[in-house]
This record gives structure tokens, sequence and C-alpha cells, in this order.
């Protein structure tokens, strides 16, 4: 895990090397490592801790929102502001996550869905304007983030892109981590079967919690980053386009598969580009590609990875 | 490990093979327009326009002996980093020398496009993006809006209303826009000149694209009987559901459909059925008679190419590829975006009904040549029946009371 995705960092980190002076494509980059860390926070709580959430979209405009808020209305420097507004997702988390305790399944995903569903109208509207949403033109104007007097602005996308590898990094790093630790063990063993793990001790209540926190804080904190980054925001980020582009990383790069969610971000975001030219025939295809990738490759991308080096290493200790 | 370092490679290549390769003797023009998703039919409407434009710039030996090369982009629903996005693509890829869009972002194009500097022409129509302008004119000083904005736009549509040659039973109306930015910013605008007039809003509601039972809010107009039931949502769907159920069991209202009245599909799908609904285009080529003998020409052109009358946005459009070629011509690179700009907010444009002037903040107000047009469906085709400002009665056509009103 840890290796392949130190190889696939590593790989981006160069790329700037070819293509630095492109802007469209250092844009590009940069939105694979916001879309990779959104991907793989939804994959840890749906891949791993089997919570049907489909409210990822909806903690990442929450994120950005409050970021771009919290800067524009307090004043607050945006590297600070950034996770201010992946504590209020994580606060909302909890709270979406604490009825969804109750629930199992699709009861979840509708649940979570509602919240994503809700978020619109609500920044639209007298609320949403009360608090500094700009209702539907939305924000037009966030401050860049600033660090020792040097602002990250988009037009300097080589310091953003890498701005945003450490940040993808750290937030890998942590899912890794909790992947890896006792807490990734609970969370399979509570999607394989809650009544077993709680006999053991294992408590549904405390982990769910804190999968939903952990995620929304992660995500909340990206949807800043992105704020300060595009400089502008719209309700338009919860059109249904992103919520299924998000999916389909999620299930090219193997679902359960970290770090798949990061090549899925990947292979998504360079195909939607590629096929961009298409136009209408664009969600076709790619809606296409996706059917044929679910039935030949199950777990994705990994899975095809997997099968290729696993396969060679067989073959290499039964010659041995 | 050889496999995986070919296959990052790989991504790596068709990243850098995303963009398919361009001749070099072309002047290269951008359009992001919506080519999917819910805009879709109003980025068509544009880029027919625009296609038609390039067409006989080419036709005709191209701009300084260059051949014009459509660059597409599609904007999709607008999001903001695919707003930016585009910008990057057209200006800082491709190298274009214009960007011919429609709606494309009311207010986050002005930013994202004004890094650059290729003149851009968009159809906002909306009072946020030329805010976003009025904060650095220098910086945006290549945005140009091709239509006024949606204060202006909704202030125009409620002195045609007043204006009409009607006698209101009541002095009530129903207000019910869309949520986005372009409908609260027509209905916040209408409620307040009703209210000023001595009108009283008898309903005022925003709802999401996508409504189609429209049960509850019909419920309330039929129990309020307003004079005037205004409906913007620029979308086919949400407007003919909501004449249909109306008409179950309508109400002595005039039903002013604003910009709503622009998707094609409106008329063509309910014929003479829309016939006494009322609507407006802004920077509108009237029809079906056209003022001049050169509009009405481009008219029977446009009629004959994509076989029906001109949509809202394609003469708008039309007009910007064409402004823009005119001031290349008179520079003499279109390299030099400064002087192509320069001469654009100083000179203007000389189209087929007139002059086309822009303002201190680059918005191409209404009125002069270049009016709001307000038309009534009648014999299932938009006819025009005023122009503003000043209000005018366009021609002989005139108000016809619709059916559900005598």
């Amino acid at each position: 895990m840890g290796g392949l995705m130190a190889i696939i960092y590593g790989g981006l980190a160069i790329m700037p090397l070819f293509v630095g002076g492109v802007d469209y494509m250092m844009h590009i980059l940069i939105m694979i490592l916001i879309w990779a860390v959104v991907a793989s926070c939804w994959d840890l709580i749906m891949g791993f801790a089997g919570i049907f959430s489909f409210g990822q979209v909806a903690f990442f405009v929450i994120g950005a929102y409050a970021s771009a808020i919290v800067s524009n209305k307090f004043g607050i420097p945006p590297f600070f502001s950034i996770f201010i507004a992946g504590g209020i997702a994580a606060i909302l988390g909890v709270l979406v996550g604490l009825p969804c305790l109750r629930l199992k399944g699709a009861y979840v995903a509708l649940v979570t869905f509602a919240v994503h569903m809700i978020l619109e109208p609500f920044l639209k509207g007298h609320m949403g304007r009360a608090i500094g949403t700009g209702g539907s033109r939305g924000i037009l104007t966030i401050p860049p983030i600033n660090i020792f007097g040097y602002a990250f602005t988009p037009d300097n996308k080589v310091a953003v892109f890498y701005l945003t590898l450490v940040l993808a990094v750290i937030c890998s790093v942590i899912i890794l981590m909790v992947i890896r630790s006792f807490w990734g063990t609970a969370f399979l063993a509570l999607k394989d079967s809650e009544d077993f793990s709680a006999s053991l001790g294992v408590s549904a209540f405390k982990y769910k919690l804190a999968v939903f926190a952990l995620t929304s804080f992660l995500t909340g904190m990206v949807g800043g980053f992105y704020a300060h980054y595009v400089g502008m925001l719209s309700t338009r980020m919860l059109g249904i386009d992103l919520f299924v582009t998000l999916m389909i990383m999620l299930v090219i790069g193997g679902i359960g598969q970290f770090p798949g969610a990061i090549l899925g971000a990947i292979v998504t975001v360079t195909l939607n580009e590629m096929l961009s030219p298409l136009g209408p025939y664009r969600p076709l295809i790619l809606g296409g590609l996706v059917v044929v990738l679910v039935l030949l490759l199950p777990d994705g991308v990994i899975g095809l990875l997997r099968r290729i080096f696993g396969g060679k290493r067989k073959t290499r200790e039964a010659e041995a | 490990m050889k496999k995986l370092v070919s296959l990052i490679l790989t991504i790596t290549a068709a990243l850098a093979l995303a963009v398919p390769a361009m001749a070099a003797d072309t002047i290269k023009v951008g359009v992001p327009l919506a080519m999917t998703g819910a805009y879709t039919d109003t980025g068509d409407n544009y880029w027919k326009g625009i296609k038609i434009a390039i067409d006989e710039i080419n036709a005709s030996g191209g701009l300084l002996g260059k051949q014009l090369e459509p660059v597409r982009f599609d904007t999709q629903e607008f999001a903001p980093e695919r707003v930016m996005q585009g910008a990057d693509y057209l200006c800082g890829k491709m190298k274009v020398d214009s960007v011919h869009a429609g709606w494309a972002g009311w207010g986050q194009d002005v930013r994202a496009y004004g890094k650059y500097t290729a003149p851009f022409f968009a159809d906002d129509g909306s009072q946020s993006a030329v805010d976003v302008f009025n904060q650095d004119p220098k910086k945006y000083s290549n945005i140009y809006q091709l239509t006024d904005t949606d204060i202006n736009q909704a202030s125009s549509m409620f002195r045609v209303l007043m204006a009409l040659p009607y006698e209101y039973p009541n002095k009530k109306v129903a207000i019910i826009t869309a949520d986005d930015a372009w409908g609260t910013g027509v209905g916040e605008t209408l409620a307040k000149n009703f209210k000023k007039e001595g009108w009283k809003v008898a309903l005022h509601e925003e709802v999401p694209y996508g409504t189609r039972e429209w049960g509850p809010i019909l419920t309330r107009i039929r129990k309020a009987k307003p004079a005037i039931i205004h409906l913007e949502i620029v979308s086919a769907q949400e407007v003919i559901t909501f004449f249909r159920q109306f008409m179950e069991s309508p109400t002595k209202s005039i039903l002013s459909y604003g910009y709503s009245i622009v998707p094609r599909e409106v008329v063509q799908t309910m014929g003479t059925e829309a016939d006494g609904i009322i609507g407006e285009v802004p920077t509108a080529m009237p029809t079906p008679i056209a003022p001049t003998p050169e509009a009405q020409a481009w008219v029977e052109n446009f009629k004959k190419i994509w076989g029906h009358q001109p949509q809202a946005g394609s003469w708008a459009a039309y007009s910007g590829v064409k402004a823009w070629a005119a001031a290349v011509e008179a520079v003499g690179d279109a390299k030099d975006h400064a002087a192509v700009c320069k001469y654009i907010s100083t000179k203007g444009y000389k189209g087929e009904t007139g002059w086309w002037k822009w303002d201190e903040s680059n918005v191409m107000r209404a009125g002069g040549d270049v009016p709001i047009g307000h038309y009534q469906v009648q014999g299932g085709e938009l006819v025009t029946i005023f122009t503003d400002p000043p209000v005018k009665p366009y021609k002989d056509f005139k108000f016809q009371t619709p059916r559900w009103c005598k």
C-alpha cells in the first residue's frame, strides 16, 4: 500500500518537470490531487468501514464555503481557515453520523444523500445569504492561501501544485495509518459482521462516529483548500456531474482497495479530459467504460495490478 | 515494477496528448460552451450563431488571409474549477486569439479569462459579472458582455408589462423564478418594481430546475387570481408543464415568461397552444420581420441553415465574433490583443441592425440599434410586439389578449 502510494505521488511530483509551463495541465494535476483525497476519504468510509455514505461531495462543499466565509468575514488567514473548515465539516459529519448509527445500508445512503440535497437550497436561500454564501451568485472573491508572505494564487500553478501535493500526501498517510491501525481492523470487522465484532468488544458507535468525523474533517479541509485555490465558489459543485465522477474514481480505483482511489482519480480525470472534445459523447463513453471496467475488473485498477504482480510473485515462488 | 512505471508513463503521455495538434496557419477561436449537462440547449443556441460567423468569414477568404479555427471546450455546468480550466485550456494552452462564450459563469468567467489578454465575449446578463469587472476594469479590459444585466432586463420586462394595451383586472402579481443567479436577480427586481407601482406581490417563489409538478403553486395562484404571472425558468420542460397545468383551470392572468420564452422547444412543442404567452430577449434580433434589409437577410440565412427562427443568444454570439473580426481587420494583427480590445471599446461594431457600442464596463447596454425585444407567441411563433428602451411598439405587430383572459 505505502510503496504504491509513494510511487504514485512520486510520479506526480515530477510531472511539473514536463508540463510545468502549461497552466491547463497543472490545473488538471492539482484537481487530480484534490479529488484523490476526497475519493480516498469516501473509500475509507464506504470501502473500509462499509458505511454507504453519499455525503462526501456535501462535506467538500461545506468545507469550501466554510473556509471562504471564515476568511472573508472574520479576516482569518486561509492557512488557518481551512483547518477551521475541516473542523466545521467534522462536527456536521458527526451530527449526520449519529442518526446513521441506527441505520444500515441503503438507509444510510438516503440520509447522507439528503444532506447533499438540502445543502444547495440552504446555500442559495435566505439562511445561506445571511451567513455569507452569496446565495445563487456564490462567492466571487476568496483570498489565496498565503504562507510567510508568499501567495499561492492560480497564476502560479506549480507552487499551488506542490502545496496540494503536500496536503494530499499528509491526508493519504493519515488514511493509510488509520487503515493499518487497530481502527482499520475494527472498520473491517464491523463491515464484515457487526454482531460478531461487537461480541469481541468493538464499539460500532465509537468507530463509526470516528470515521464520519475523520473523513468529514479531511474532505472539508480539502474543500477549503479548493476554495482558496480557485478563488470563487458556486453551488454548481453540487451538480450530479461531480458526484458521479467521484463515484467513477472509486469504481475504477477499486472500492476498499486503498490507494486505488488515488489511481482512480488519475485515470478518471485524465479520461474525462481526453474525452472532453467529444462533447455529448463524453458521458456516454465514460459510462460505457465504467460498465466494462466493473465487469472485467471488479476490484478496479488495484485489483489488476495485484493480479499482475501477485501472479508474477507466485510464478517466481513456484520456480524457486 | 517495470509494468507500473510504464503504466505511469502511459498516463503521462495520454495527458500530454489529450489535446490534438492544431494547424499553425490558422487563427484559433475559443468556444467554451455547455456541451453536456443542464445548459446544453443554451450552449447549442450560441454555437449556431458562432458557427455561422466563422463559416462566413472562412468562406470569404478568412481573417487577414487566415482561416478561423474554432477550438471548443465543454464548460459542463460551470463549476468554478471547470470555468478556470476552460480559460487555462483555451487561452493558456491553445493560445486562442479570441473567446466566444454564451452563459459563461456569471462572474467566475470574468476572473478566469481576465488574467489572459484575448478578447472574451460572454452573454452572462448578470450584474454580478459586471461587479467583478468594475473591481478592476484595467485588468478585465478584455472582457465584453453581449447583453445587458439581469436588473436592466427585468426593469424592461416591467416597463413593457405596464405598457401593454390591456386593462388589468387587479394589481396583483405572482412571480416564480428559478433559484439560480439569473432567476433570483430578475425576480427581486420585478418584485421591487411592482411594489413601487403599488402592486401586491401575491406570491414570490423560487423553485429549482427540474420542477414539473406545479399543483401547490397553482392552487395558491388560483386563490389569489393575480393579473400577471411572471415565470422565469430558462428550461423548456418546466415552462411547458407549468403552462399545461395552468391551462387546466386558468385564471385571467397575463402569462409573462421573460427570458424563459427562448428555449426553442417551447414554441416547437406547443405551437399555437402557446399563443398569448409573452417574453423577452436581450440583444434581440426582432422577428419575424427584422428591422433592416441586412438583418432580414441574416434571419433568412439562419433559417436556411438551421431550419427555424433564430433563438436568443445566436445573434448576440454571432455579432461577438463579427465585432472581434472587424477589430482584427482594422488593427491588422490578431495577436495584438490590447489593440484589438482598444478598437472594440472605442470604435464599436456596425452590425446588421446598426451600431454596437459597449459602455465603460464593457457591457452592451440595451437600446439604440440593439434593443431588448419583447415577444408574444402568435400563430405558434415568436412575434416581436415591443422593443425597449424606450418602450416602442414594433412595426405593425400588436399585442393580442390571450384566449384565457377574454
